[in-house]
């Protein structure tokens, strides 16, 4: 699958916007395990795209490699017109634009919810802390849970310590948000996933929600032993895959 | 940010970052920075000290062990030794023995206060929790001090000797017991054991299918002690004909000797590029995928290029540093073999052991402890009971940890599937425990192997107290300190093996 | 700044942020509880095999209780050994005039204790009623006890020395003396009349039953078995000894404690009905002061007799009071605790608890310097050199490092920071290799304060920030540069305190700063070596797993003669370190191989994730460790810290070996020496076990506490 033939699915619109992530021939082992497999994609800008796939399919890893959590081996990322290589500025860079929130929340359990939200400003951003402490409390307010804010994330139940997770994301004003598997999608949580997505943050989703990919994808990529199989719109996607891997994964999930 | 078409792409490619921003670059370079660091300081340190002896006329060399040494020992294997290197190999027998006696006397009492403590009887298990919260809150060395303090205060030696006359002697000289004497042949009998004990494990297994395959009781373990005392038993008359066996050690040791330096040297720089290459082979294996090797990342090469700067630093170190190693290890070597080869030979024709009972001379005015039986001095046993208690009351807690970390499931379900309460200690409790026993009870055993260098506080002849004597008498401390640090770094690397080795064993039988 | 810096002391201080799942202790659901009958047969009668080991090693007990207690109180005791010698014990020759000083430093840690302990202790909690009464009445309970095991007092002479009878003379005759030569006989039938009721019992299944039959039987065979212990020993020995009665009425002193504290619990456990005695807690620092109290004040009423050594002159008064210098002191010490105490429960009412907590843990890092080097050792400060060299020295470096400091921490210096500071390493460098070369003579400190300021400059840009953190961290160095110019004044001058030997101070004071020092300096090595054994970069792994294991593998004695018999060879001629600096460092050396060890566990407990989502919010390795890895990591790792802490503590009587005056060293050598108390080793010795049991043991306590506490270790 080229990168032209997944762009022609787009719309003209998405096709005059700017490239936000592009890949291109990625690979990566571990150990004897192929990983990633020629992975070649282009998401542009204010896309929302999720990616599906049975588990061990590499989705993980591909999103993990977008903000070098983990090295690749072969091929190139460039991520917001910065490519990912051993240079530690760009490094540091595609950091900073990059959001992520990771399957387990990865909280740090040690500070409370504001000061794990102001964390990242105050230290990375070096913002000042009053302002970092006022960024905190807008953000939480927009996830939803303003109360919340001096208590430790031990204290907090699922979905609010998913939500600290976004916050403390969107905290750095990135412009690409990344999510690895958030598990537990309730209500809330989803309505602030989809409020960003209207809001016009590139994200890129990794998720067994399909009601979430129906809803808000722009478009779908399925994943399965490393490689992309299919992309398309969620419609073409759910209504009339082309591959039979597609159809299989659908037939199970569904 | 312009639109992204394969254009820009190439442009963006094959730009190497400057080095100071480079991920690996910059790793590696702090860390052969630091190693640069810490031979800096080494070799500051050691020209400095070359440089201070020097100026005082002094040399480091260890040509003093073979220098007679002017004092006794207090005990030993050799009281009165004729070198330096002799004393010192004495005081190394005295520690190995404490520390391997220590051992086997505060397992046992570990264990028992550990089962103690989780008694249902509440004095039993409240007098152990009082011994251990005791003992090991006072320093060992305060016990040792203490306990030598109080032996001093037990009656005068009197040659009807008590409490036990012939068996257990106490006086404030110490303590006297029957000992195992290792007699003439012992070593061409150990052929009989080692041979039993191979036939033996062969037997042992071949039951243990046996009873696989049928069910019926084999006795494996029974057959196999019972192998193991028949040969003992013949070897104890038939022993006499392995006195050949010397001669072979003779013929090597001759061998060994007539090599020369360069040979050594170069058989020691193969093994170190040999052990570089297998350890890069290995490496790349390990990248090695089914599409064929991966490229390598620049963290890969800097790895494989240090293995190999690692072995050439090696070589260089032997052949410039030290180049005295060669001929060190063909003279030690060839000792070793001529006294190996002396423990065989055509006079060994006696008994391989003997029990010896204690007994009481009288040289002057005052009876004293006599050679015969297993004697420990006052500062002996001031180290021996100081470790033993000192060591069993954290074994003790390891103990009671180790069979409390057992889940009571567990015993549930042994007792639900109607497993006696022996059967179900042997073999459902106590291996879980001993998995979890073993690693802190290694530590331990380290421990107390090296707390007997205490010794040196009560005088007890140990591998120290030894050193101590020898440099006071020579002024070679240096020297000796550093064979201090190389003769407990090899006991607890033994140590650490053993116990690394029933580790192992033990996940095995987990599976 | 809103994040805690990794502070150890703020971790080592043990306070505990409510992340860590910190709970009350679990409340035990109330057991119904058992009536004495009950309580026997289920504890210590339940099976023929239980009865026995209660027979067995109750007489045990028996024994070594009576040995001890006999042992203790013996009038050939010389415990005046140990009065006479307790500030020779706790200082060794520290000069009698200047004294004060050591009370000073006793003062300020008592003043330190009593502000983090009100201000950080929980409100709430501490000993029950339950539990305090019924230790009272059992420390009650076991005086009488030890009243009734202990041997009638000997007789003594004018000069205080036992009445010996003659051994030939026979006891014959009295049921005494027949009991004495046939007393392994009598017991042995009493042990076996024990057996045999076990199985008796066992055939009749009255322990299945949970009768009183059993306990009562064995019960009495117990008794009569002491009852023949004790009159055995009253009739053989070799002293002439009072009787039974007139040794109990001696002891009336002893009735009236015992009866008194029972009494007071007794009180105690009726006044509050069963749910109050269990619901109702006294703070556990009131009862100390109580008990503090009580002795504080025991020592102005009651004769516990003046002991001294004064300039050679030993003075023995039994009949008088402690002395003025002794009692005086250690009220004012305990009115300042209790002092202290109430104002940190004032502060911490007045919710200045976390403002306070990090200047407490920076005072308490402080404090073991300042003592030392200022209070006990009074150095003579030569004035001129001050104002010519030290202060301008120092106001260089601060004005200078915080310049440096103010540009390097600016939001978005860039390159040009990794420029300044790659330049201030070189300098740094530079200094050393002139020194080793001999280019430019250059004071130490100087090189020192180069070197800190290069380190300081690598990690400054992990640090910046807005303007108020960059005041912040220019104020840090200043603060830094100032203690460490001053503390390096004090330790060239000359000390005026004249002592004897070469340490400043001996016995437990010794004992206590070389510990104290050792864990100031292990400590951060055992950070980075963890740190390092953990890592993923080889060369750091390879070096600090080769140091880890050899200075495990070798024993602690080697270590100290190292550096106390020959380091000096390895060093310039111009430098000489002497036998306690060096021992402490091979304490330290020794000790952060087994810190390093510890804080891995702590390490290798914090999840993969933690380190991944630092990652992603951007952190640089720095700020990670510092930020997110070390808090968490040390936090699990404080209970093997506090045993390693208690070890370190323990080892300091290797100190005895290597020479030093220590607390060990005069127990075992110097009190023996004296022409007074010849060979009297065994009072001393115990004294000192005493001691280090007393300190080690509540060290240990109350690491299980937070060990609870923290919910570690909990399967």
């Amino acid at each position: 699958m080229s990168v032209s033939d997944a762009t022609t699915a787009l719309t003209e619109e998405l096709a005059a916007r700017d490239d936000m992530i592009v890949c291109e021939g990625v690979n990566k082992w571990f150990g004897d395990f192929q990983a990633l497999d020629g992975i070649t994609a282009i998401i542009k800008e204010r896309e929302v795209v999720v990616v599906l796939g049975p588990s061990g399919s590499g989705k993980s890893t591909w999103i993990r490699c977008i903000n070098r959590l983990e090295a690749h081996q072969e091929g190139r990322i460039v991520v917001d017109g910065v490519e990912l290589t051993n240079d530690l500025r760009n490094i540091e860079k595609i950091r900073s634009e990059v959001g992520m929130v990771f399957q387990q929340f990865n909280l740090f359990p040690h500070l409370t919810v504001e000061d794990n939200v102001t964390l990242a400003p105050i230290w990375v951003r070096k913002k000042p802390k009053g302002e970092a402490e006022e960024l905190a409390r807008s953000l939480l307010e927009r996830v939803g849970i303003p109360e919340q804010a001096e208590k430790y994330p031990g204290q907090l139940s699922g979905g609010q310590q998913q939500r600290v997770a976004i916050a403390r994301a969107l905290a750095m004003e990135p412009r690409i948000m990344l999510f690895d598997e958030p598990t537990s999608v309730i209500k809330e949580v989803l309505d602030v996933m989809k409020e960003l997505a209207l809001s016009g943050m590139t994200m890129m989703v990794v998720t067994h929600e399909m009601g979430f990919a129906r809803e808000v994808a722009d478009r779908v990529i399925f994943m399965e032993d490393g490689q992309i199989v299919e992309t398309g719109t969620p419609e073409h996607f759910f209504t009339d895959p082309r591959e039979e891997r597609t159809k299989l994964f659908l037939s199970q999930i569904l | 940010m312009s639109n992204t078409d394969q254009a820009t792409l190439a442009a963006t490619q094959s730009q190497r970052p400057p080095f100071y921003r480079d991920a690996t670059v910059v790793k590696w370079l702090a860390q052969v920075f630091t190693l640069l660091l810490v031979v800096f300081a080494l070799f500051f340190l050691t020209t400095q000290a070359l440089e201070n002896l020097n100026r005082q006329g002094i040399e480091i060399k260890y040509d003093f062990l073979s220098i007679g040494l002017g004092s006794d020992l207090r005990e030993g294997i050799d009281t009165d030794p004729d070198t330096a290197g002799r004393a010192l190999w004495a005081g190394a027998v005295n520690t190995l023995r404490i520390a391997a006696g220590g051992i086997v006397a505060a397992t046992i009492l570990g264990v028992l206060i550990g089962v103690g403590r989780l008694s249902s009887n509440w004095i039993v298990s409240r007098m152990c929790s009082v011994y251990i919260e005791t003992i090991r809150n006072i320093p060992l060395l305060v016990q040792i001090v203490l306990i030598w303090a109080l032996v001093a205060t037990l009656p005068d030696v009197e040659l009807d000797q008590g409490p036990i006359n012939g068996l257990l002697h106490l006086s404030n000289k110490g303590m006297s017991v029957p000992r195992l004497h290792i007699d003439d042949g012992f070593y061409q009998w150990l052929i009989f054991i080692g041979a039993g004990w191979l036939v033996g494990t062969f037997v042992k297994r071949r039951r243990e299918r046996r009873h696989d395959a049928t069910g019926r009781d084999t006795y494996p373990v029974l057959s196999f002690l019972a192998v193991l005392a028949a040969f003992g038993a013949v070897g104890w008359v038939a022993h006499p004909m392995f006195r050949w066996v010397g001669a072979i050690f003779d013929f090597i040791g001759d061998g060994f000797s007539s090599l020369t330096p360069v040979v050594v040297q170069v058989v020691l720089s193969l093994a170190a590029l040999a052990a570089a290459a297998w350890w890069i082979r290995r490496f790349l294996a390990r990248l090695r995928t089914p599409a064929g090797l991966m490229k390598l990342t620049d963290d890969d090469k800097f790895r494989i290029i240090f293995a190999g700067v690692g072995a050439l630093a090696v070589i260089a170190f032997m052949l410039v540093g030290w180049p005295g190693l060669a001929s060190w290890i063909i003279n030690s070597g060839t000792d070793l073999l001529g006294v190996i080869a002396d423990k065989f030979g055509d006079g060994r024709t006696g008994q391989p052991l003997d029990i010896k009972r204690p007994d009481v001379e009288q040289l002057g005015n005052f009876p004293n402890p006599g050679p015969a039986g297993l004697n420990l001095t006052q500062g002996g046993a001031a180290v021996f009971f100081g470790v033993v208690l000192y060591t069993a009351s954290f074994i003790a807690e390891i103990v009671r940890g180790g069979i409390l970390a057992v889940p009571k499931g567990q015993t549930e379900a042994a007792q639900a599937v109607g497993l006696r309460r022996v059967t179900m200690l042997r073999r459902v409790i106590l291996p879980q425990a001993f998995r979890v026993i073993l690693p802190p009870l290694g530590n331990q055993y380290l421990n107390l192997t090296k707390n007997t260098s205490l010794a040196i506080a009560v005088g007890y002849s140990d591998f120290v107290q030894v050193g101590q004597i020898v440099y006071n008498q020579t002024g070679k401390t240096l020297e000796v300190i550093s064979l201090w640090m190389l003769f407990y770094l090899a006991c607890s690397l033994t140590i650490s093996v053993v116990v690394n080795f029933f580790n192992i064993r033990m996940k095995i039988v987990e599976r | 700044m809103t994040v805690p810096m990794g502070d150890p002391a703020a971790t080592a201080a043990g306070s505990v942020e409510p992340w860590a799942g910190e709970r009350e202790p679990a409340q035990k659901p109330d057991e119904p509880s058992l009536s004495a009958g009950e309580w026997l047969t289920k504890n210590l009668f339940s099976s023929p095999v239980n009865a026995l080991l209660t027979v067995v090693f109750s007489l045990f007990v028996f024994l070594v209780v009576r040995g001890l207690l006999n042992f203790m109180f013996s009038e050939e005791r010389t415990w005046r050994a140990v009065k006479t010698n307790m500030r020779f014990l706790f200082t060794h020759a520290y000069p009698q005039e200047q004294y004060t000083r050591i009370w000073v430093c006793v003062g300020a840690i008592a003043v330190l204790s009593g502000l983090s302990v009100g201000l950080l202790a929980r409100v709430g909690g501490g000993i029950s009623m339950k539990k305090l009464s019924m230790n009272l009445m059992g420390t009650g309970a076991v005086i009488a006890l030890g009243i009734v095991l202990r041997e009638p007092s000997a007789i003594v002479d004018d000069e205080g020395l036992a009445l010996h009878r003659d051994v030939s003379e026979a006891v014959g005759g009295s049921f005494a003396g027949w009991l004495d030569s046939n007393a392994f006989t009598v017991l042995a039938v009493l042990v076996l009349a024990n057996v045999a009721l076990a199985v008796w019992f066992h055939r009749q299944d009255t322990y299945l039953r949970g009768g009183p039959e059993p306990r009562i039987a064995h019960g009495a065979l117990v008794l009569a078995s002491f009852g023949v212990l004790m009159v055995q020993q009253y009739a053989s020995g070799e002293v002439v000894r009072e009787s039974f009665a007139d040794a109990m009425l001696d002891r009336a002193w002893w009735w009236l404690a015992a009866a008194a504290l029972a009494g007071a619990g007794a009180a105690l456990w009726i006044g509050l009905g069963d749910a109050r005695r269990r619901h109702t807690f006294v703070p556990a620092m009131y009862v100390f002061f109580a008990v503090a109290g009580v002795m504080v004040l025991s020592s102005w009423v009651y004769p516990w007799g003046h002991y001294g050594f004064l300039e050679g002159e030993f003075i023995a008064e039994p009949g008088s009071t402690v002395a003025m210098t002794t009692k005086l002191p250690w009220t004012v010490m305990l009115l300042l605790l209790v002092a202290t105490y109430h104002l940190g429960r004032v502060l911490r009412a007045a919710r200045a608890g976390p403002k306070l907590r990090v200047p407490l843990n920076l005072l308490w890092v402080l404090t073991p310097f300042v003592l030392y080097w200022a209070v006990l050792r009074d150095p003579d400060l030569d004035w001129d050199h001050v104002l010519s060299t030290d202060l301008p020295m120092a106001l260089f470096f601060a004005a200078f490092g915080g310049l440096v400091m103010w540009f390097l921490a600016h939001p978005r210096i860039g390159e040009a920071g990794r420029v300044i500071a790659a330049v201030l390493v070189a300098v740094a460098a530079l200094n050393w290799v002139a020194a080793y070369l001999g280019w430019y003579p250059m004071l130490q400190k100087a090189r020192i304060s180069f070197l800190l300021l290069a380190v300081v400059a690598l990690l400054a840009h992990n640090f910046a920030g807005d303007r108020s953190q960059r005041m912040k961290l220019v104020a840090a160095w200043v603060a830094t540069m100032a203690v460490f110019h001053w503390l390096v004044t004090l330790v060239n001058s000359p000390s005026t305190v004249d002592t004897p030997t070469d340490a400043l101070i001996g016995g437990f004071g010794i004992t206590l700063i070389v510990a104290v020092f050792t864990l100031l300096l292990a400590f951060p090595m055992g950070v980075l070596l963890a740190l390092a054994r953990t890592s993923k970069l080889p060369i750091f792994r390879v070096l600090s797993t080769a140091y880890i294991e050899v200075f495990r593998g070798v024993p602690l004695i080697t270590v100290l003669f190292f550096f106390t018999l020959i380091f000096n060879l390895f060093l310039p001629q111009s430098m000489t370190l002497v036998d306690i600096a060096g021992a402490t460092i091979g304490f330290a050396l020794f000790s952060a191989a087994y810190l390093a060890e510890n804080i891995r566990g702590g390490l290798q407990a914090v999840r993969r994730g933690q380190y991944e989502a630092s990652d992603a919010v951007g952190l640089t390795t720095v700020q990670r460790t510092l930020f997110i890895v070390l808090p968490q990591a040390l936090r699990v790792s404080i209970p093997p810290l506090v045993g390693q802490v208690i070890a370190t503590f323990k080892e300091t009587s290797l100190l005895a070996i290597v020479g030093i005056f220590d607390f060990l060293r005069i127990a075992d050598k110097v009190i023996s020496a004296q022409s007074e108390f010849l060979g009297v080793k065994r009072e001393g010795l115990l004294f000192v076990s005493f001691i280090y049991w007393l300190f080690a043991y509540n060290m240990s306590k109350h690491s299980q506490r937070l060990e609870k506490r923290l919910g570690v270790g909990e399967r």
